[in-house]
């Protein structure tokens, strides 16, 4: 017989505004492990039965990084950049912006199309609105005026895979 | 200082993670599934398989049809006729078409017959009717939020009430919106829809469905009973909720740490899998459906699978005025609330929820 403990953890629902003042929260710490250990798991062994609890946890501003799903406008056509060259305009609009400091950080280009000049990019939440104001105030790559038009953020990039303003119905 | 303060900030988001299990008569899955109602995108993930089953497939493909109709008046919502064969025979649910939430008026109609409007603080004005004001307005109110209850009123239609929310849509702020319609019923007609607005032209739309296969995928190693993840072991739920982001997205998982263009890298410890499969459906999803799905998906595991679990999100549109149940949602930088299930081959299962800026605790 398995016994089903019921741990409930409410929270007050919808309280507190936007603060969520008085409800229980933790800093998430995750992070990918520095050593890759390799663990094998076959799925035809059933998990251990456990004792079926409920739990429930609250994290507020858990993501360690920001995403954000941008797209390059030039003002002429053709006009073309490689991965590399991408990621390098945006450290120059950064360093333009902030300095060599805020230059180096942590930023990774996680999709990149050729054709439409568009990208997803993960930037660390401390350096979220530099990058922002940064890309923002991006006038010109080699001469020629573009500007970075940027279509969703997100701190979860599961929501990035999908746009519900981009619907369009015949 | 707090220049370079507000410089590091972001704005608030909140992730709620759940561990139950499928079997617990007080697990809350069906409900919360049911309660969130505006539907843009649900997606699954199932390891070690390349071909849906029968079942799944044909689920997927009969996703239901929902509909399209331009410049409806509102008060063609609140008439008797309307509420009697939509709101009260099964659950209909609609969404104004076009509307950003954090810039302009936008309607919602939810299955337990409430019209929730969500205007800027000219058209309140103008309508005449009460409201309050939106929780996340700020010091300048510039938001207001107003709750019909239509099953309510269609047992007064002759009160004051009644005849006052009729003038101001008929006469004094009379409004029109594109609006998505669907609706769920046990009846037979499922043109009901189609003959009753086709005055407005309503046209029927079909969910649109991509389904691809992934091979030698590097998945994160979990463990149902770890829900903050054990490091060594298993991961958290946080980092799978970025993993799959990654998957969907189409991103490289297995990038050096010193590579140029990207760090990102799937969360350890991992395996790799020989083949997973990804189904994608977008459009107007009913939450009835996508019980379905779920309770299909838990049966994946009723013969003996290869798969230790398997993924389910669902995304919701980033312009609905609520997120669960009459949650109050907005638009900030963002407008995400979505949830996600992993489905382990126990029946145990995790759910976690994800909230923008402008968002209540999901419940």
């Amino acid at each position: 017989m398995v016994h089903l403990k019921h741990l409930a953890e409410r929270l007050p629902l919808g309280g507190g505004g936007p603060g969520l003042g008085g409800s229980r929260s933790e800093r998430e710490l995750g992070g990918v492990g520095l050593v890759p250990a390799r663990a094998v798991q076959s799925g035809l062994e059933k998990m251990p039965a456990p004792a079926a609890t409920y739990e429930r946890i609250v994290y507020k501003n858990p993501s360690e990084h920001h995403y954000m799903k941008i797209c390059l406008e030039f003002q002429e056509h053709g006009v073309g950049l490689n991965v590399t060259q991408f990621k390098q305009l945006l450290i120059s609009a950064l360093k333009d912006l902030f300095g060599e400091v805020d230059a180096a950080l942590p930023l990774d280009i996680l999709t990149y199309e050729e054709e439409t000049l568009s990208a997803i990019l993960r930037i660390c939440s401390s350096g979220f609105v530099r990058l922002w104001s940064s890309l923002t105030l991006l006038g010109s790559y080699k001469g020629k005026k573009c500007a970075f038009r940027v279509i969703q953020v997100s701190p979860f990039l599961l929501a990035l895979s999908g746009n519900s303003r981009e619907l369009v119905l015949d | 200082m707090a220049t370079l303060r507000r410089l590091r900030q972001v704005p608030r988001h909140l992730l709620v993670c759940e561990k139950s299990n499928f079997g617990d008569d007080k697990s809350r899955h069906r409900h919360l599934v049911e309660t969130h109602y505006h539907n843009y995108r649900v997606s699954f993930l199932i390891p070690e398989c390349g071909i849906l089953s029968k079942e799944l497939k044909s689920l997927v493909m009969e996703t239901g049809a929902y509909y399209f109709v331009k410049n409806l008046p509102l008060h063609e919502l609140i008439t008797q006729e309307f509420i009697n064969t939509f709101v009260k025979e099964g659950s209909c649910y609609a969404l104004s078409y076009n509307t950003n939430i954090d810039e302009d008026n936008t309607v919602a109609l939810l299955p337990n017959g409430k019209l929730i409007l969500s205007l800027d603080k000219d058209t309140y004005e103008e309508t005449g009717l009460q409201g309050h004001p939106s929780r996340y307005s700020g010091r300048k109110i510039m938001k207001f939020i107003i709750s019909i209850d239509l099953m309510d009123l269609s047992f007064k239609l002759d009160s004051k009430k009644y005849e006052r929310i009729s003038w101001s849509f008929k006469e004094k702020k009379p409004l029109k919106f594109d609006f998505l319609l669907a609706w769920h019923h046990t009846g037979v007609g499922d043109s009901a829809m189609m003959s009753y607005f086709s005055s407005y032209g309503i046209q029927e739309h079909q969910p649109k469905v991509a389904m691809s296969t992934m091979t030698e995928l590097q998945c994160p190693v979990l463990q149902s009973s770890e829900l903050r993840g054990k490091p060594g072991a298993a991961c958290s739920p946080g980092e799978l909720l970025d993993w799959l982001g990654a998957v969907f997205s189409n991103a490289k998982l297995n990038n050096e740490s010193n590579n140029f263009i990207s760090t990102y890298c799937c969360p350890q410890p991992s395996t790799v899998v020989a083949k997973a499969c990804l189904c994608t459906i977008t459009g107007f999803i009913l939450p009835e459906k996508i019980c379905l799905l779920l309770e299909q998906l838990c049966r994946y595991f009723d013969e003996p699978k290869l798969a230790p679990w398997v993924t389910l999100s669902v995304q919701g549109f980033a312009d609905s005025p609520v997120s669960w149940r009459e949650n109050e949602h907005g638009f900030q930088k963002g407008g995400e609330h979505l949830y996600n299930f992993v489905i382990f081959n126990n029946q145990d299962y995790w759910l976690q929820m994800a909230v923008g800026a402008n968002d209540d605790c999901p419940p």
